[in-house]
Order: structure tokens, then C-alpha cells, then sequence
């Protein structure tokens, strides 16, 4: 169980997160959609720690945590059972394929190098990059470096992953691919929460959709309800903005 | 005019030669620990608190203003008294060469702070991200993962840095010690400097395989690392 309670974040006198707060079931997966600027981004980043929250909470399993003052050692702690799937992959470029999944298994976990390369090499196998295995980051093409990232993050087997804007950097063609690798993780039954622009994807894998504007969620809901019959005014434009005319419903 | 006298040309160059190790030991002294001194001023300046920024860029404006010789004299007047003043420690059986290698760590700790901070900066912040995210700790994510990276970046301008050392080191013959410069000056004055122009030429061909060598040895190491990771820029 995840849960997120009144998320704060300025920056200077921006104020991009007021006040936000999210209950996550275990295996649920939370599709936070969104124009840009509405605070999706910051919010992933505020949970991860990598942008230090003015304020609010954040409970894993049965442990909490101040956003804002949590010590080193905690924010360690809590990112143990978290992983993060980057826009831009991120994947280490000083480092090959395999040894990408492998540097949380060994590194951060502990885990003897054996049994940590032969859960990598599962996990490539799984992407479905097994045989870039000795290359590096930038010997692959987009697609292909987002399936390591998504290895690098599922091998982990942490309790939550969270995505921000998976397929935002692809080209047009390899958001497909990748998009299907995410709906084979939800399958596997793990805590998601997608930063996403794909309203198909929401649609079809989604356990429940929110939709943040002006850095608070304006509504949340099953896809159907967000996406086929929304209650707000705001969420109404930006369907209709977003998705083509022959697929907006209303 | 007398002939150019190549005896003597030969007699200074090998006679000069075994002084390389002594030249040699302060630039790899100097660059050692002003690597470290370099990192230690870069993480000032890098910090957030505005106190240790100001005295990060203070200590790299400071040793970037003063010429190495003015610093070397300060240095080798100043450090025995103000050891033997602080610590009642007399260190006046110091080998000169402490000398040399404390002044030129400390200069060359300012223009290192500035080559290290550029190429950390040079590595993009998402490397760290994904790093801690995967579970490493801040400072193993940059051992692992941000230094290798700035460390690629950073290793043409290290090659700089130990040319411009082993000819700016030369200026420790001024207080008296005995490298290449110093030693071949103290050979010369033996012969009451009259062969002078052959002494010159015999250090000009003493110093120039150093840092020819050097430079390619460099080259090569740059090469095997970004070999490594072949296409790296063209993707």
C-alpha cells in the first residue's frame, strides 16, 4: 500500500504541487494524466525524493516518511523498494547493457554477482533485449534503451515503479513496443504509477486514472469514468484537446 | 666565435639525465595531491551553502593570482617558520623538493578544482538520478557512476596540467633544488658558463621526449576509454 498524503512543492514563487494526495492499493496501477506544467512530473519526483517536497507524507507498506525532512538514511531506505523508469532511460553510460541491471542487484543490495547476473539476464531475456547484453547505452536505439530501463527497474522487484513519461522521448514508431513491455509489467501484479500522455494506454491498463491540473487533482476514477463520462470542466477540455475527434466520446 | 662544442652537449646531456627521477617525483607529487586538493575545492564550490561557495572560489581566485615563483618563495620561507611556530616542529633537514611539491599542490589544486567541477557538471543529472534510484547511496552513485564519466571528460585537460607541471616546475631551481634545470645550471656554472648554448640545447632535448611522451601517453589512455564505449558520441 502506498499512500501519498498533502504533497506541497514551490519552486521559488511557483507554486507547482498544492496540496496533492493519493491512496495507491497494492498491484493497482495509477495512470496520472495531465497538460504539461500540472505538477505530474514534480509529484514523481517529490515521492522519489529526487525533489525535496515542502511539505506532506509518504507511507510504504507500513513505514511513513516526511517528504520534507526525511534523513539520508531513510530516503535510502525507502528507494530500496522503488524504481524509476525515466523519459530520457538514463541508463548508465558508463556501463553495458547487463551491467546496468545488474548495478542495483550488486551494488545497492548486495546481492552475490552470480545470482544477481543470472536475475539480469532473466529480466533482459523478459524485455526482450538479451542479446544487447554486452552493449552499450548508446549502441541501442530508443526502444531499446527504454526496455533496459524497464529491466533495470523490474529486476529490482520493488513494491512500486513509478514511470515518468515512458514514451515521450521515442520515436512515433517505438512507443507501441514500449507501451506493450508496460502492460506486461502491470500483469505481473506491481504497484504502478505512469506520468503518461498516452490516453489509450490509461485506458486499457489503468486500475484507475487522475487527473492533476494546476497542481492539484482535479478528479480521479476508474478510466471509464474519467475518460468517457469526466464530471469537471477542466478535465472535459483537456479530453477533448488531447484525444482526436472520432475518439472523444462525450 | 668559438665551435659549437658537441662533447660538451653530450657531457651535459647525460650527465643531466638521471635528474629526470627527481623532476619526475614532483610533478607526479604535485599532481597527486592536487587532484586532491582540486576535488576538495571543487565539492566547496559545488555546495549549496553560499559560506563554503565563497570560500571555494576565494581559494581559486587567491593561488590563480600569484605567480609560482612569489608562491614558492612565501612557501619555502614561510612554511618552516609557521610549522616550527604552531607545532614547535623544526624543519630545517626538509628535503627542498617538500617545498616544491607543497607549492605547486596548492596551485595546482585551483586550476584542477575548476577541470573537475566543469566535468562533473558535464555528466547530465539524470546519470545521478537513476543512479540513487536503483538504490546506490549519494556518494557511491558518484564514485560509480557520475566520476568515471567527468573523469573521460576531465583526462585531456589532466594531460595539461602535467605538461604545463613539468615546465613550470623548473622554477624550483630558484630555491635551489636540483632537477633538471637546476641540475644542468649548477653544471653549467661549474664550467664558469661558457658552455652555455650546449647545456641549453641538452635540456631543450631532455625536456621535449618528457612531455612529447607524455602528451601521447595521454592520447592513448583517452583513446582506450572512449573505446570502450565506442559510439558513444553518435548516437
Amino acid at each position: 500500500m502506498l499512500e501519498i498524503k498533502n504533497v506541497k512543492k514551490s519552486f521559488r514563487d511557483l507554486e507547482v504541487l498544492k496540496d496533492v494526495s493519493l491512496d495507491i492499493g497494492d498491484g493497482e496501477v495509477v495512470v496520472i494524466l495531465g497538460p504539461s506544467g500540472s505538477g505530474k512530473t514534480t509529484l514523481l519526483r517529490c515521492i522519489s525524493f529526487l525533489e525535496k517536497a515542502d511539505g506532506g507524507s509518504l507511507t510504504l507498506g507500513d513505514k511513513e516518511v516526511s517528504l520534507k525532512k526525511a534523513t539520508k538514511k531513510q530516503i535510502n531506505e525507502f528507494r530500496k523498494n522503488m524504481a524509476f523508469v525515466f523519459q530520457n532511460y538514463n541508463l548508465f553510460a558508463n556501463k553495458t547493457v547487463l551491467e546496468n541491471v545488474m548495478e542495483g542487484l550488486t551494488v545497492a543490495r548486495k546481492i552475490p554477482k552470480q545470482e544477481a547476473m543470472e536475475r539480469a539476464l532473466e529480466a533482459l531475456e523478459w524485455v526482450g533485449v538479451i542479446n544487447k547484453k554486452d552493449a552499450y547505452p548508446s549502441e541501442l536505439s530508443g526502444g531499446q534503451q527504454q526496455r533496459v530501463g524497464i529491466a533495470r527497474a523490474v529486476v529490482l522487484n520493488p513494491e512500486v515503479i513509478l514511470f515518468d513519461e515512458p514514451t515521450s522521448a521515442l520515436d512515433p514508431e517505438l512507443v507501441g513496443e514500449v507501451l506493450d513491455l508496460i502492460k506486461k509489467v502491470a500483469k505481473r501484479g506491481i504497484t504502478m504509477i505512469v506520468v503518461t500522455h498516452e490516453i489509450s494506454f490509461a485506458e486499457e491498463v489503468a486500475s484507475r486514472v487522475v487527473f492533476m491540473d494546476g497542481g492539484v487533482v482535479v478528479e480521479e476514477g476508474t478510466p471509464d469514468k474519467i475518460l468517457v463520462s469526466p464530471k469537471e470542466e477542466r478535465t472535459k477540455e483537456f479530453l477533448s484537446r488531447v484525444l482526436p475527434k472520432d475518439m472523444y466520446y462525450i | 666565435m668559438r665551435a659549437f662544442r658537441w662533447d660538451m652537449f653530450t657531457e651535459f646531456f647525460v650527465k643531466i639525465l638521471p635528474y629526470i627521477s627527481v623532476t619526475l617525483t614532483y610533478v607526479v607529487g604535485s599532481v597527486l595531491f592536487g587532484f586532491f586538493i582540486g576535488i576538495g575545492i571543487a565539492m566547496l564550490r559545488l555546495s549549496k551553502k553560499r559560506a563554503l561557495q565563497v570560500i571555494g572560489s576565494l581559494y581559486v581566485t587567491i593561488f590563480r593570482s600569484v605567480p609560482s615563483v612569489v608562491l614558492l618563495f612565501v612557501i619555502y620561507y614561510g612554511l618552516p617558520m609557521w610549522v616550527e611556530n604552531s607545532f614547535g616542529i623544526i624543519l630545517e633537514d626538509t628535503d627542498t623538493i617538500v617545498y616544491v611539491i607543497v607549492t605547486f599542490s596548492l596551485l595546482l589544486g585551483s586550476s584542477m578544482s575548476e577541470i573537475i567541477r566543469t566535468s562533473y557538471l558535464a555528466v547530465p543529472k539524470g546519470q545521478y538520478e537513476a543512479a540513487v534510484m536503483v538504490g546506490l547511496t549519494p556518494f557511491t552513485a558518484i564514485r560509480r557512476i557520475v566520476f568515471p564519466q567527468g573523469f573521460v571528460v576531465a583526462l585531456p585537460n589532466f594531460g595539461n596540467i602535467f605538461i604545463f607541471m613539468i615546465k613550470e616546475g623548473a622554477l624550483a631551481y630558484t630555491i635551489g633544488l636540483h632537477d633538471i634545470l637546476g641540475r644542468g645550471m649548477y653544471l653549467g656554472g661549474l664550467k664558469a658558463n661558457v658552455y652555455n648554448l650546449e647545456l641549453y640545447l641538452a635540456l631543450t632535448f631532455i625536456y621535449w621526449p618528457c612531455t612529447f611522451i607524455l602528451e601521447k601517453a595521454f592520447k592513448m589512455w583517452e583513446k582506450s576509454l572512449r573505446n570502450k564505449r565506442k559510439k558513444e558520441k553518435i548516437c
